[in-house]
Order: structure tokens, then C-alpha cells, then sequence
């Protein structure tokens, strides 16, 4: 009997027409996520990063090979499978708790059980008291702690991150690491991370995949075993950052 | 500039209702030009520099203001207006926000009514009027027909662009969300396209405020517009001027009052003061 959440790519690729041209953004990308798992994506921008996290999220329809869920194929967008965007993407009109609660328009749950998987929800993401609160009252680190809250009310299998906390400052960016890995233990759900921060990467993950452009394409596989909460000082976790920036060619192989 | 007041300004708690604007400036400020205007005007008329049936004298004025009242019908001539400028306010926005949102959503329906809507709108209301009286009558029908046009314009064009203006990673986030149609239109469309419509509203009630005036003045036997074109015919410029001033003040009433209901509409909006 298979876990909830489990996700595997098939041979994947996507092409865009630009122009006239096919642009090879995404080739022959293949993947198995375990259940439960923290995966992340790193490699430079441009390299397909958010390509794939829309295709896996149902978004877009136009690629090649095959992407399954718990053995299933894909199709369109579903609550099953949950997106946080770089910009938050909070609607300003809707006050913290309206924009949560947004996730569960569709589901068929009464209103109590809404209300209160919003309210845990607020609450798991440290913004209690923040309900009626709308965005532009939110830092930008409180925002995207709400879009996180938004991506995980309707209980996905899976939830994607786009870089989520690329915009904020080194300082709430930290924080909000410990955040990511307190919520992700206490509910269990697969996570895949893209970020371009390979110290970010290193910290969370059970597994680090170095993706290329040109065409976009997974290009090595770090698997880590270091127990969390993990010491980003310590001598392993530095040598696997450096080995993994020395695979992204960020850093000469004698430097290291 | 002085000092001083800035540094109170500083001083205020934020809660405080500020009794200074962000100028430094006392809020009672903008009452100077209508006082010194006022004063001017006593001067003017008392001191005979203007002749008295050019210029009667604000008492005067005060006065004909109650005979209007008391002694003759204004307040139904006044009423007739407003009604008019209600009614055709309605009408005008409901359509245009109707039809803009129509033409928004879908672009079969804006190429279909593009074009006409174009051409009417090249042909001013005041053109319209005649033909519309021709039909119509010189009763209020008439002129509530010409407001709706006057209204529907500006509420069509600015509900089809703040629709066409709501960003595309929207479109992606209420796909995510497994939105429908509807509630993408109700949750997503309409809030993102309230500021652009509201632009429209406020634009729309100013100009019916103006062209119910001119169009009782140019037909018709009713409304404040007829009165003050009949207070000049009989040289009763009192009574013209008492209009003028009851013209002035409803139009700012309208804009203020528009203007409150984007304050309410728009409270998520960062920052907003209205403008
Ligand atoms: N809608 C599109 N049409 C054409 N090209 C696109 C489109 N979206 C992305 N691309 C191109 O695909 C490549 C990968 O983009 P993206 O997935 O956003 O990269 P990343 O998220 O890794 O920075 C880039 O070269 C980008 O220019
Ligand atoms: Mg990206």
C-alpha cells in the first residue's frame, strides 16, 4: 500500500515557441519523491525551476512524458497539490483569514470544519491575532508565512515552493527556515523547495537536486543524511554546500 | 515655512485626528479664499462698484434664498433635479458597470458593441438633447435618458480596462485554487477592477451633477437648472446666484459623498487618502 503524496516524473520535458524558435526549457527530467520527503531544486535562474513547478501543480498542460501522483496521472490543477509563488500573492482586498479561507471554497467540508482548519492554520504559522489583518498591515516575512498557511489548509499531499523566501531579508529568512522545517515535521506533507540559496537547501532537505539550463535538466543528486536541526557551521554541512556550488560551477574546484 | 508647526505634527500620537495636514498647514486653511472671496463680494456690493442688479448684496441674497423657499416652489425645483440626476446616475452607472464588465470578460462582446458605443460616445449629450426631446418630451424622461448616457460612459470605459487590468498571475493563482468561473469573477475580477470603476463613478456623478442644469436650462419648466436661467431672463440675479451657490454645494456634497464610499470599498488599500 503506497503513502499519500507520493510524485515521480516520467522523461519529462517542455518546449516554448519564441519567436519562431523552440526553446528547450525542460528536458528529460525524471524524479521519484518519496512520501512525507523535503525535496529541493537549486540551480541558476532561468534554468526551468519554476517551468517545472508549474507543470507539476497542473498549470500548464503542454509537456512531454508523464507526471503521477500516488500513481496517478496529473490533470489540471488540484487541491491535492499546493503552490506557494515567490511574490506572496495574497489578494489585498481579502483580509489574512478570507485569503486562507480562500483554499477551501471548493471543498466540501461544512463551515465549521473551515473555520477551524483556518484558525489552526493561522495559528501554525505563528500569525494569530493577525485574522482580520489585511496584507499591506503584513511584512513581507508575515505574508509569506500567510501564503504558506494558504497552500497547506486544504491539506495537500504535496505542497511546491517558488522560492518563497527569496524576497526577504538574511535575517527573516532564517527565521522562517526554522518556520518551513517546524511546519513540514509537524504535518508530514512532501515538500519541494525551489530555491536559489544552496546553504537554504542544504539545511532543509532530505535530498538536493542541482538542476542546469540549457536545456534545464537535472544535473546531480545529493542525497543527506545529517540529523536536523542542522549546524550550518558544522565541517559536513560545509563541505556538502561547497561540493554542491562546485557542481553549479559558482565556485573553482581548487577554492574549495 | 514654520518650524513650530511641523514639530507638533511630530509630537501628535499616531491615533490622533490629525488637525494639520502632511503640508504643515491647518486643515481650516482651505476656507481662507472662500472668506476673503465673500468679503470681496461685501465690499463690492455695498461700495456700489458693481450696479445692484449685477450684484446684489450677499444679504441680500440670504434673503431671496428663504422668499425661494417659503414663498415660492424651489424645493420642489430642487427635488425635480436631484431626482433626475438619481435616477439617470443609476441607470448610467448600473449599464456601465454592467455592459464594461460584459465587454471586459468577453471579447466577442466588446468587439459587438465597440464600435457603436465609440460613435455615440463622439456625439456630445448636449447634440442628443434636441432629437431626445423630439421623442421624449421636455419632461424629466428626457433628461434622465441624457444623464444615463452622461454616466454610462465613463463607468463602461473604466470597468472594461480596470477588468482587462486584473494581473494575469491572478488568473494562475485562482486556477491553483480550483476557482470557478463565478467565483473567480466575484473573489478575483470585481475587487481587482473596483478601484478603476470607482475612478469612472466619481467622474460620472460629477458630470450629471453639471448637465442636469443644462439641460433643464434648455428645455423644459422645472429643476434648478430651468431656475437660474430663468433669473437671469428676469434680471433676478439674487436668485441666480442663490442657484449657483445651491449648484456648487450639491456638487461637492456628490463628490465628497463618492468619495466616502471609496474610502469604505478601498479600506485594503494601502495607504489610501483618496486623491
Ligand atoms: N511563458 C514563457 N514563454 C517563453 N519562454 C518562457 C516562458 N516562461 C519561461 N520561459 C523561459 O523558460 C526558461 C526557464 O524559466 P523559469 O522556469 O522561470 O526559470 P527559473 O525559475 O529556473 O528561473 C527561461 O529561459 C525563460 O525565459
Ligand atoms: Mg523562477
Amino acid at each position: 500500500m503506497m503513502e499519500q503524496g507520493s510524485l515521480r516524473l516520467r522523461h519529462v520535458g517542455k518546449q516554448y515557441q519564441v519567436k519562431g524558435r523552440t526553446l528547450d526549457v525542460l528536458h528529460d527530467i525524471n524524479l521519484d519523491v518519496e512520501p512525507g520527503s523535503f525535496i529541493s531544486l537549486v540551480g541558476a535562474s532561468g534554468c526551468g525551476k519554476s517551468t517545472l513547478l508549474r507543470l507539476i501543480v497542473g498549470l500548464d498542460a503542454a509537456f512531454r512524458g508523464r507526471i503521477l501522483l500516488d500513481g496517478e496521472p496529473i490533470q489540471g490543477t488540484s487541491l491535492r497539490r499546493g503552490i506557494v509563488f515567490q511574490d506572496h500573492r495574497l489578494l489585498p482586498w481579502l483580509t489574512l483569514s478570507e485569503n486562507i479561507g480562500l483554499s477551501l471554497e471548493n471543498m466540501n467540508w461544512p463551515r465549521q470544519r473551515k473555520q477551524d482548519a483556518v484558525h489552526r492554520h493561522i495559528e501554525l504559522v505563528g500569525l494569530a491575532g493577525f485574522e482580520q489583518a489585511y496584507p499591506y498591515q503584513l511584512s513581507g516575512g508575515m505574508a509569506q508565512r500567510a501564503a504558506i498557511a494558504r497552500g497547506l489548509v486544504s491539506e495537500p499531499e504535496i505542497l511546491l515552493l517558488d522560492e518563497p523566501l527569496g524576497a526577504l531579508d538574511a535575517l527573516t529568512r532564517i527565521r522562517l527556515q526554522d518556520e518551513l522545517l517546524r511546519i513540514w515535521q509537524a504535518r508530514r506533507v512532501t515538500m519541494i523547495l525551489v530555491t536559489h540559496d544552496v546553504e537554504e537547501a542544504v539545511y532543509l532537505s532530505d535530498r538536493v537536486l542541482v538542476m542546469q539550463p540549457h536545456p534545464g535538466r537535472i544535473t546531480q543528486e545529493i542525497a543527506l543524511d545529517l540529523p536536523r536541526p542542522r549546524d550550518r557551521a558544522s565541517p559536513r554541512f560545509t563541505e556538502i554546500r561547497q561540493r554542491i556550488l562546485r557542481d553549479m560551477g559558482a565556485v573553482p574546484a581548487l577554492a574549495a | 515655512m514654520d518650524g513650530s508647526i511641523s514639530l507638533t505634527v511630530a509630537a501628535l500620537p499616531a491615533d490622533a485626528p490629525p488637525s494639520v495636514d502632511k503640508a504643515g498647514l491647518p486643515i481650516s486653511v482651505g476656507a481662507l479664499l472662500p472668506l476673503a472671496i465673500l468679503s470681496l463680494w461685501e465690499l463690492a456690493s455695498h461700495l456700489r462698484w458693481v450696479k445692484p442688479v449685477f450684484l446684489p448684496t450677499p444679504e441680500k441674497t440670504v434673503v431671496a434664498f428663504f422668499t425661494m423657499l417659503t414663498q415660492q416652489d424651489f424645493l420642489l425645483d430642487f427635488l425635480a433635479s436631484i431626482e433626475i440626476v438619481l435616477q439617470g446616475f443609476i441607470y448610467g452607472a448600473g449599464l456601465g458597470i454592467l455592459l464594461g464588465a460584459a465587454a471586459g470578460l468577453s471579447r466577442a462582446i466588446q468587439r459587438i458593441l465597440g464600435p457603436t458605443l465609440d460613435g455615440v460616445r463622439q456625439i456630445p449629450a448636449i447634440a442628443w438633447l434636441p432629437l431626445i426631446v423630439l421623442w421624449l418630451g421636455i419632461g424629466p424622461l428626457a433628461k434622465v435618458v441624457i444623464i444615463t448616457k452622461v454616466v454610462f460612459f465613463p463607468v463602461f470605459l473604466n470597468t472594461l480596462q480596470g477588468i482587462r487590468g486584473v494581473p494575469k498571475d491572478y488568473i494562475d493563482l485562482s486556477r491553483v485554487l480550483t476557482l470557478r468561473r463565478w467565483q473567480f469573477i466575484r473573489r478575483i475580477i470585481i475587487p481587482a477592477a473596483t478601484p478603476s470603476i470607482l475612478v469612472g463613478v466619481r467622474y460620472g456623478a460629477g458630470l450629471a451633477w453639471a448637465m442636469v442644469v443644462v439641460a433643464e436650462g434648455l428645455s423644459g419648466m422645472q429643476g434648478i437648472g430651468y431656475l437660474i436661467f430663468r433669473a437671469q431672463a428676469l434680471l433676478l440675479t439674487d436668485q441666480l446666484l442663490v442657484c449657483m451657490v445651491i449648484i456648487g454645494v450639491v456638487g461637492f456634497t456628490i463628490d465628497r459623498g463618492v468619495l466616502l464610499l471609496e474610502r469604505h470599498l478601498l479600506r485594503w488599500k494601502q495607504g489610501f487618502e483618496g486623491n
